[in-house]
């Protein structure tokens, strides 16, 4: 066989290997049989009397897009699986806003912020174009970081095993357990690193200010915070073995009730009135600092609220329809 | 309906029937281009990028085996019905019969209604 023949086989073969998934051994015996099959064609048509440049053309014009070959034969994994998309895109878009804001009270406060291991730097440049690009960056970063959480979960995930059949009315069993053990995960994190995690540390001239995030009954507010992770997760195996009921319901609107409580109490103690602590390091946009952020956690409560209250209305009414 | 359409809705409904058919034909050792080649003969066109990934899931799932064979000019991995694809053949033959027998019942009916 001509050297310029074995080059077009060897460069189809090449082709369709890039498009592979799967891994390295599974990629190489494809390939292998990929060639092998090229080999059988391309000797029945030399046996048949067919020039050898021309049997190649015609060997790997009947086999097709070498791309598209080697797709077919060994798909690619997604990253992110279809079904998970949509969650991926929802934390996503809720990771950066919560982070966005944390820059925006930063840059308003014109110090940097840090919740280690994280620090929120203000942005530099005060313009539109500074602004935008600065988002694009927290964009990309928090994406990046979503990717990797999904990834992750997505390939523990496989190992939980399915619940068995309910008359589940939200969402698919895995994705219950993989809400209880994200939410075990924070309680432990959360508990692990509460003097990190659970507060805001600001630079002084007097010194590093520790702000409690969970406002100035910390130890009431922790155990109120541990509660509610608690009984979420026990919601979440509840819904994962046993699926939507009328008991599985009340259960929720108590994980629920108790969450916005929390909420609320961390706001109404005025936890970001102890920023005047660090109101001589924050300077005159202490105030404005403090409203912006107990403005935010006053919303988020109420739209917290009335959300629950949305979904338990339209949850007790399929249920209805179901009974 | 484009012809484009017509091929396409053909090549699915031919994807379905491959499964039991190369099921079927491996009771008897072949290799991948082999099976495409009678399966041609039979009337059912395949190409590899169908064929090749089927028997791959297949193998997967315990149906099928497969060994290489490197004594000839050159390597051929050969696929085998395994002893759990030759439990499951007759299962799955049974339910094609079904299949076949519901799918002439209504296409009896239909032309029947359209001559009405």
């Amino acid at each position: 066989m001509s050297p310029a023949t074995n080059d077009a086989i060897h460069k189809w073969i090449d082709e369709a290997g890039a498009a592979m998934g799967g891994d390295a051994a599974e990629r190489k015996e494809a390939l292998l049989e990929l060639e092998s099959t090229i080999y059988e064609r391309l000797d029945e048509q030399t046996n048949a009397g067919v020039e050898e440049d021309a049997a190649v053309e015609n060997v790997l014009d009947s086999l097709g897009n070498a791309t598209e070959m080697g797709h077919a034969c060994m798909p690619q994994a997604p990253i992110i699986r279809p079904e998970l998309s949509r969650s991926f895109f929802m934390f996503t878009w809720a990771l950066f806003a919560v982070h966005f804001v944390l820059i925006i009270a930063a840059t308003m406060a014109g110090r940097e912020f840090a919740l280690p291991p994280l620090h929120f730097r203000p942005i530099e440049q005060q313009s539109v174009l500074g602004f935008f690009a600065r988002a694009i960056e927290v964009l990309l970063f928090d994406a990046g970081l979503m990717l990797v959480c999904f990834y992750c979960l997505d390939r523990l995930g496989g190992l939980w095993p399915a619940a068995r059949g309910s008359a589940q009315l939200t969402k698919n069993p895995r994705g219950h357990f993989e809400s209880a053990a994200f939410m075990l995960l924070v309680l432990v994190v959360a508990n692990f690193l509460r003097d990190n995690l659970l507060a805001l540390y600001m630079e002084s001239a007097s010194g590093t200010i520790q702000v409690p995030l969970l406002g100035e009954g910390f130890t009431d507010n922790l155990v109120l915070f541990n509660v509610w992770l608690g009984l979420a997760c026990a919601r979440e195996l509840w819904y994962g073995f046993r699926g939507e009921s009328r008991r599985a319901l009340v259960l929720d609107i108590v994980v629920r009730s108790i969450g916005v409580f929390c909420l609320m109490r961390i706001v109404a103690s005025q936890r970001l009135v102890d920023l005047a602590g660090a109101r001589e390091s924050i300077g005159p946009n202490a105030d404005t600092v403090a409203a912006l952020l107990n403005t935010a956690f006053s919303l988020i409560a109420l739209v917290t609220a009335a959300m629950i209250a949305v979904e338990i209305v339209r949850r007790a009414f399929r249920l209805r329809l179901v009974d | 309906m484009s012809a484009t359409t017509l091929e396409k809705i053909g090549a699915e409904l031919r994807r379905g029937i491959v499964q039991i058919a190369a099921l079927s034909l491996l009771r008897e050792r072949m290799h991948g281009y082999q099976l495409v080649k009678v399966l041609a003969e039979a009337g059912i066109e395949t190409e590899e990028g169908t064929l090749y990934p089927l028997l791959r899931r297949l193998e997967n799932q315990g149906l099928l085996t497969s060994q290489w064979d490197t004594g000839g000019a050159r390597p051929r991995k050969y696929y085998l019905l395994a002893p759990e694809g030759e439990a499951a053949l007759p299962i799955l033959e049974e339910t094609w019969r079904q299949i076949n027998e519901s799918i002439n019942q209504i296409l009896k009916a239909g032309v029947a209604e359209t001559s009405q």
